[in-house]
Formats: C-alpha cells, sequence, structure tokens
C-alpha cells in the first residue's frame, strides 16, 4: 500500500547478485503470490519453505516415505497448499501451516512439472505434465487421472476421417508435452510435440482451438504471465515466443464457445485454427542468433514487462532479460554453474536462479544511495554547477519569512483507519485468508538448550571435539542446531567453572551500574535539550 | 550556526546521581537546564480547555481511574496492550518487565509473570502480533526474547553498541527493529536472531521505531531531529522528514492505516503527518513534553483520540479532528511517561516515572 512512496525508479530488472539461500541441494523453486516466501523443492524429496523477507528458513515439509529428488513445486493461490512432484513418480500434496502430507498420489511416469488449479483455495485437482507421456488431470483426494488430449486425434470429440492418417505416423507418444492453466483455471494450454498450442476447455476436456507454432518445432515450456495477459512457449528451434491473450480472463471459454459457433470453417480442423487465431496471436520471438543456445526455465517478471530465459548450455549460469517487444536489454552472467530453474519475484525486480549444485542466487538491482532521500532540502546535481547567488538571497526579511507560514488547514478531516486495497493484486478474493508468513519460532538460545544437549555432548564427544567439529562442519540446515550443540559444548568447557565464574560478573555489573547510574530511560535530557536552545 | 559538537553519545548526566532510591527518578535532578524548568506545566498550557479537569464535550463519557498497580520498584518505561487485548507488559528501570493478564475487564490485572534477566533497566517493549512473544529492550545494549505463555527468556539479541532505547516487532513479527544510542536502527532475525542489518539512520540517539502495518517500511525518529522511512526488505532510506526548526523528535508512529505518522518533539507538541507529503496535517498541544520520550497513542475503540502521556503527571486526550483536548486524566504523581490504549476496549494503561512507579489503568464507565 504504501509501495508509492518507495523509489519509483526501482520498477527495473535486476542486475547483480545480492545474496545466496543454501539449504540442501536444491532443485526447483517457486514464489507464493506475494513473494513473501519461496518454496524450493530439494533433491532429497524435502521442501523448504523460505521467509523471503529475513530469507531464513521457515519450514522443512518433509516426509520419510519421500527420499527422491523433487522435480517441480507449486503454491495453492493463498499459500494454503503445496503440491510437489518427485522423481519417484508421485505427487505429495502438502498443509503448509501444520506442516503435513495431505496426500500422495503415485503416477506411471515421472512429473515433471506441476500446477494446482488456480480457481480454488484449497485445490485438490492439479496438472501434471509427466516426462514421456501426455499431460494428466489428477485429482489428489480420489487419485483419479485423466490424460489429456495432445492432439486433435486423440481428443475424440470429432476424428476426422481425412487428419487420422496424418496423425497416424505418430504423434510420437515419448515426447514430453508441456501444459499450463489459464489465470482461472477453466483451460488449459497444452504445447504439443508437433509445435501447437491447443486450448482446451478444463471441464470436458475437448479442444477448443488450436494455434500452430511457425516452424512446428516440440515446445518444452509454456507459461502465462501473472496478469493472464501474455502467452510464452519454449520451442526446441531454439526460440522463445510471446503471445497476446484476446480472451478475457473470465469467462474465456463462453467467448471461445461464440467463436467457435459462429466460424464459417467446414472441417473441424479448420473451424478449430479459425478460433485458435483469435485466442493467441504472436507478438514476439526471442532468441540467440549467434550462440544458439536452447532455453531453460523461462519465464516473466512480475509486472509482464520483462521476459528471462536461461540458457541451456552446460557450466553456463546465464540469464537473458529481454523486454515485451523482443529486444535484449540484458544478460546477466553468474557462476560457471549451470541453471536448472528461474523464478521472478511477483512484484519486486528480484529473480532467483537455481544453480546445478543446488544453490539459490537471487538477482536484484545494483541499488545506489538516493541521497536526498536522507537530505530532503539538499539537490541531486548530474554534474557540478556554477551557482550565482540572487542579490537578496541572504537578506533578512522577517515578513517574507511570516507569509512562509504552513498554509495548512489544519481543520480538514483525516481518515487514520481507512485502507486502500492493495491493486498490485486486484483479484484476491477478500473473503479467502492468504497465507503470507509463517509464525516465526525463534530457537531458544544455548542456555535454554544447555540442559537438553550437555547430556548428549558429555556422552558422544569430548568437549574439545566439539570445537574441532566447528572448524569442518559442512555448510547445512543443520548448522543452527549443530551450533547450538556447539555452543553448549563449549560452555561445557568451562565445565562448572563458568557456573562459579558467572556469580561474580554478575555482581561486577552491578556494582558497575551502582557506581556509573546510568540513566533512567526515556530521560535523553543532556546536553541535547540545550543544544536545541542553542539552534533558536 | 554551526551546531554544538554532537555530545559523546550518552554517557549519563547522572554519573553523580545519588544510590538507587534517590535516583529512580534522576531526570528531574540532573535537568537543571532554566529553560526546561522555567516555564510551569500550568504555564506551559496555552489551550483553556486544558486547564479544565474533565470533557469539553457533553457526549464524552470521561475515563475515569480503575486500578493502580505498584508492581515496579522504580520508574515505569513503557506499557503495551497485546494485539489480542488480553495482556498487558510493563517495562521498567528497575531492570525487569512484567506480564499482567487483562482477560477480565473489570478485575485488577493479574501479574503473570516477571521477566528478569537485563542487567540493566529496561526502556521498551514490544508483543509479536500473535502476542506469544514480547521483546525487551534495555541499557544493557541488548534485547531479549521472552515466552509470554511461559515466562522463560527465549533469545538474547546482541550487536548494539549503547543503550538499547526503543523496540517494535514487525506485523509479521518475522523481525524486530530497534532503536539505540548507538544511533542505529538493527533489524534481527526472529528465528536466528542474528542481526540482519545495521541502518545508518541518525545522528544522534534514536527514540522510536515503528512499522507500518503491512510491515514494509520502518519510521525512525531521534534527537538530531529528524524522521526517516525506510524501506524495511531493502534497508534503503526512502524520505526525510524535516521540519523548519527541529526540536529533538521523542516519538513517532504510524497511524492505524499507516497513511500519516504521529511525532512527538520536545518542544511540547504532537503533530500528525503525512509522510508522503510531507506535510503535517494536525498539531496537538497543550501538555508538556520538553524533556522525556514520552509515548502517544491512537485511541480508536470509541471515537478517535490521541492519547499522550505529559511532564505535567497528567494524560491528555485530544480529540482526533478538532485537536481539542477532551480529557486530561490525572492521578500520577510524576511524569507519566508511557500510554497504551487496549485495542478494542475503551481502556487507557499510563506509567509514570520514579516518584510514582505505578501503572495506572483508566476506564469509561459504560451505561
Amino acid at each position: 500500500m504504501n509501495a508509492s512512496i518507495i523509489d519509483p525508479l526501482q520498477g527495473d530488472f535486476p542486475e547483480v547478485i545480492e545474496e545466496y539461500l543454501e539449504h540442501g541441494v536444491m532443485k526447483c523453486i517457486a514464489f507464493n503470490r506475494r513473494g513473501t516466501l519461496v518454496a524450493a523443492g530439494c533433491s532429497d524429496g524435502s521442501c523448504v519453505i523460505w521467509d523471503f523477507d529475513t530469507r531464513g528458513v521457515a519450514k522443512v515439509l518433509r516426509d520419510k516415505d519421500c527420499v527422491a529428488a523433487i522435480t517441480s513445486v507449486c503454491w495453492s493461490k493463498y499459500g494454503h497448499r503445496i503440491l510437489v512432484s518427485v522423481a519417484d513418480k508421485s505427487l505429495i500434496l502438502w498443509d503448509v501451516v501444520k506442516g503435513e502430507k495431505i496426500s500422495r498420489t503415485t503416477l506411471q511416469q515421472t512429473p515433471l512439472k506441476v500446477y494446482l488449479h488456480p480457481g480454488c483455495s484449497t485445490p485438490s485437482v492439479c496438472l501434471a505434465c509427466p516426462l514421456s507421456s501426455a499431460p494428466l488431470i489428477v485429482d489428489l483426494n480420489s487419485g483419479e487421472k485423466t490424460v489429456l488430449p495432445v492432439s486433435l486425434s486423440d481428443a475424440g470429440n470429432d476424428p476426422a476421417p481425412p487428419l487420422r492418417n496424418k496423425f497416424s505416423d505418430g504423434s510420437a507418444p515419448f515426447t514430453p508435452t508441456a501444459a499450463c492453466f489459464n489465470k482461472c483455471g477453466d483451460l488449459i494450454y497444452v504445447g504439443n510435440s508437433k509445435g501447437e498450442i491447443l486450448v482446451i476447455d478444463f471441464k470436458t476436456l475437448q479442444i477448443r482451438g488450436i494455434i500452430p507454432i511457425p516452424g512446428g518445432a516440440v515446445i518444452k515450456n509454456i507459461v502465462f504471465s501473472r496478469n493472464g495477459q501474455y502467452l510464452l512457449t519454449n520451442s526446441n528451434d531454439r526460440t522463445l515466443r510471446i503471445y497476446d491473450n484476446f480472451l478475457p480472463l473470465r469467462d474465456g471459454l463462453k467467448t471461445l464457445d461464440e467463436l467457435l459457433h459462429n466460424s464459417e470453417e467446414e472441417d473441424e480442423l479448420g473451424k478449430l485454427k479459425a478460433v485458435g487465431s483469435k485466442c493467441l496471436t504472436l507478438l514476439g520471438a526471442f532468441q540467440d542468433s549467434i550462440t544458439k543456445v536452447h532455453w531453460k526455465a523461462p519465464c516473466f517478471s512480475g509486472d509482464c514487462e520483462w521476459v528471462i530465459g536461461g540458457s541451456a548450455s552446460k557450466g553456463e549460469h546465464k540469464i537473458y532479460i529481454w523486454d515485451r517487444a523482443g529486444h535484449l536489454v540484458k544478460i546477466l552472467e553468474g557462476p560457471k554453474e549451470a541453471i536448472i530453474d528461474l523464478a521472478w519475484h511477483p512484484v519486486h525486480p528480484i529473480v532467483l536462479s537455481v544453480s546445478l549444485t543446488g544453490m539459490v542466487y537471487i538477482w536484484a538491482k545494483d541499488y545506489t544511495e538516493n541521497w536526498s532521500a536522507f537530505a530532503p532540502d539538499f539537490k541531486e546535481l548530474e554534474e557540478n554547477e556554477e551557482y550565482v547567488e540572487r542579490e537578496d538571497e541572504f537578506d533578512l526579511m522577517p515578513e517574507a519569512e511570516k507569509v512562509k507560514e504552513f498554509d495548512v488547514d489544519e481543520d480538514e478531516e483525516v481518515d487514520i483507519m481507512a485502507v486502500e486495497k492493495d491493486s498490485t493484486f486486484s483479484d484476491s478474493d477478500m473473503s479467502q485468508e492468504e497465507i503470507c508468513f509463517l509464525p516465526a519460532d525463534p530457537t531458544p538460545d544455548t542456555p535454554e538448550q544447555q540442559d537438553k544437549c550437555v547430556g548428549d555432548s558429555n556422552q558422544t564427544e569430548s568437549p574439545l571435539s566439539g570445537e574441532a567439529g566447528q572448524n569442518g562442519m559442512p555448510l547445512s540446515h543443520a548448522s543452527s542446531a549443530l551450533e547450538a550443540v556447539e555452543n553448549s559444548a563449549a560452555e561445557e568447557n568451562g565445565g562448572s567453572r563458568l557456573k562459579r565464574k558467572r556469580k561474580p560478573s554478575e555482581k561486577i555489573l552491578e556494582v558497575q551500574e551502582e557506581t556509573m547510574k546510568k540513566p533512567t530511560q526515556k530521560s535523553i535530557i543532556s546536553s541535547k535539550s540545550s543544544k536545541t536552545k542553542n539552534k533558536y | 550556526m554551526p551546531k554544538p559538537p554532537p555530545e559523546p553519545a550518552a554517557p549519563p548526566p547522572e554519573d553523580a546521581a545519588p544510590p538507587p532510591e534517590a535516583s529512580a527518578q534522576p531526570p528531574e535532578s540532573a535537568a537543571p537546564l532554566p529553560e526546561a524548568a522555567a516555564p510551569l506545566p500550568e504555564a506551559a498550557a496555552p489551550l483553556p480547555e486544558a486547564a479544565a479537569p474533565s470533557s469539553s464535550d457533553p457526549t464524552f463519557t470521561p475515563y475515569t481511574l480503575k486500578h493502580t498497580l505498584t508492581h515496579h520498584k522504580r520508574a515505569i518505561s513503557s506499557l503495551k496492550f497485546s494485539e489480542n487485548g488480553l495482556l498487558l507488559a510493563s517495562s521498567s528501570a528497575d531492570k525487569t518487565a512484567l506480564l499482567f493478564s487483562t482477560t477480565t475487564p473489570t478485575t485488577t490485572p493479574t501479574l503473570l509473570h516477571t521477566f528478569s534477566g537485563h542487567s540493566k533497566g529496561v526502556s521498551d517493549l514490544s508483543f509479536s502480533s500473535d502476542s506469544r512473544f514480547l521483546a525487551t529492550a534495555s541499557d544493557d545494549t541488548t534485547l531479549r526474547l521472552h515466552d509470554t505463555a511461559t515466562g522463560s527468556h527465549i533469545k538474547t539479541l546482541t550487536g548494539h553498541t549503547n543503550y538499547v532505547f526503543c523496540v517494535s516487532f514487525n506485523p509479521q513479527s518475522n523481525t524486530i527493529a530497534s532503536g539505540s544510542f548507538d544511533e542505529t536502527v538493527r533489524i534481527w532475525d526472529v528465528r536466528s536472531g542474528k542481526c540482519v542489518r545495521v541502518l545508518p539512520a541518525h545522528s544522534d540517539p534514536v527514540t522510536a521505531v515503528s512499522f507500518d502495518r503491512d510491515g514494509k517500511l520502518i519510521v525512525s525518529s531521534s534527537y538530531d531531529g529528524l524522521c526517516r522511512i525506510w524501506d524495511a526488505s531493502t534497508g534503503h532510506c526512502v524520505k526525510t522528514l524535516i521540519d523548519e526548526e527541529s526540536p529533538p523528535v521523542s516519538f513517532v508512529k504510524f497511524s492505524p492505516n499507516s497513511k500519516f505518522i504521529l511525532v512527538g518533539t520536545l518542544d511540547n507538541t504532537l503533530r500528525l503527518w503525512n509522510f508522503s507529503t510531507g506535510k503535517f496535517l494536525k498539531t496537538y498541544k497543550g501538555h508538556v513534553n520538553s524533556k522525556f520520550c514520552i509515548s502517544s497513542a491512537f485511541s480508536t475503540t470509541n471515537g478517535k483520540c490521541i492519547v499522550s502521556g505529559s511532564e505535567d503527571n497528567c494524560v491528555y486526550l485530544w480529540e482526533l479532528q478538532s485537536r481539542k483536548v477532551i480529557q486530561k486524566l490525572e492521578g500520577h504523581t510524576d511524569t507519566v511517561i508511557s500510554v497504551a490504549c487496549h485495542p478494542t476496549r475503551n481502556m487507557i494503561a499510563s506509567g509514570a516515572l520514579g516518584n510514582d512507579k505505578t501503572i495506572k489503568i483508566w476506564t469509561q464507565d459504560e451505561d
């Protein structure tokens, strides 16, 4: 709500690595809708939720039956649930606040990407894109799976004879197929191996429109912008394409029906293509014509102004940033580790990139201090200026200064209660409580832990070994717990002497205080007041 | 005119003050400033309404004294109600913070826990939004985090190099901001207890820190006469508010909707500022505040009021829009240093300095 006074020039794209997150080996990431939490799937099957404000771990979701790598992670719209797809072919749905598993569903194929249905706060239906078969709609409660059509012939709504033989040669069953929901979830957009985008009705699973992509290369990724206005595809021809969505964000289905109804085309395919051409139009295509790299994990910025794609070359951590019109504006170059996932913050110009080593890098703007924020009566100059003072500039003119007295009408009513709705999240359903934060449970300081840990450290290691461990300790999620043990071990080091030592030190403090006579708080008087008096 | 050199941070002027009992109220004795001492409280109140003991508005039900809590051994420094209204916490120069239950509206608040552990006086405290935790700021340069349910100490936050003077949880309660005599504002991660950011906030002691309602902004005030607004997520200074004359700013707080800030200055003035435009909207005068960092509050449970302590031993209530004093609560026998308004009930808590040492609970009689 107060975003307006935060520097308006910040609405740009990131430039430098500001920080990194480290916790196990992370494979994939997703921001929640507000960008306050980040979920990261790890190679050991756990899912870490980061508090993006403090950049600390807020929660770890772990299931003892799940030890395979997470391939994809997805938040429910209001942050109550997280769905992960796992390399052991399962899908696990989590309750975020409780940290409990809600359900686990096993598929025939390894799911590479999952999306929870966006239209519901506690969704139990998802879209899964497996490694080598058509995308599925999975009901996570019942385990029921429905395969989506990936070409007109297997849609079954009208197997037109002339088309059949065309497809019989192989709508190759072993190619990955990309799919995603539109913003409200009543349509699914599938990118198939023949280079077509199919618009599918979520309810009936019928194909309602077809948009062939120039070149017809296999579509590897398909993703909508946050506002639902633009669609991005990544094809095997090393090109990203951006489409403008012509369907209204709500009731898109109805518009589709009308289009289909009014179509004058005779055959089914022609009809669907005619409709398709009215659903999406190509806005631009991005590629690197020199290096001809394949793209990885492309996505939009939160405000849909920018598009990013990672270079899929090995040992290269390059993030390309284009504006929506297709101009390359920046290439971010990170450490020599391949990129495996990317995510743009929903609100801020911040990008997260996951490297092959399992680290998450936080890319942000290279901030330059805005000095006029510190001293509003100062003006920042681009270059030196010769200042010529006015003739009367330093003359004292008491009357003139009086006139300057505030022209404030203090009787004007002020409203200290009313809050405006946040326009960035205008699609919020106010009746839904959104989970933006997980309660912070501070880890107690060592003295409290001492009782618990001291016994352990006595049994397992000598006081010295605790110190030795400190140097060799790998940075891991357990490090804070380990630290606690070490600290208590270190205290234990002092043994009983420590306890005896403590008392005198307390006394010393008291004595010091007695002699110092610290000010009662809230009594910063001192020479300050005299100083201000001087200034008058 | 050049400023006099800033004094070496804070070495207390009370250095030579007598032993604890007598020094419980050091400021009075140690404030030999003729200017400050000269205007008698009554004389300093220019509004005639201010002199009237009770309401000038016939529709206003006056607050009356309900309870007096005498647990603290030295001056009170700060009072806060928890957001759920079930708890009241107080901090004191006696090195402790106390937690009272205010579950039942009519009975005397009962003492639940005593948080001791600070080696020097406690200056301020703050509840987490879910009321589970209480952070205390002390002259021993540390902050301590306590569990309100068990009364146990959870963490000690160390890093400040001088008295910690003010503290505030953010609404999400995953971070704590603290202001200190070391002239910095520090941001702490509640989970780890580590200092995540040091803001080079001011050039004099920081007197107050406050988060806006969604935790995106922090406002800090200081003896250097400035209020600064910070982007909480990046730690960047977003804006500085400056008055023509810049008396030390003793208190700042966001309005309930976070569109305005209430600013107290040591020239007996409280002002409501629109910080986006940098203009002030309302001025509240009549009370006496030239020496201490007295806290103020928005009372929103029955009409809209500004409530503040005062150095004439009273609690002042102004009607928000008209800026008129609608009531003066009399009863304390020393400067009222802190006030707190109950989030839902028509209840005000006030605490006073060392000649008084009490917390008083005031309520409006319901008919």
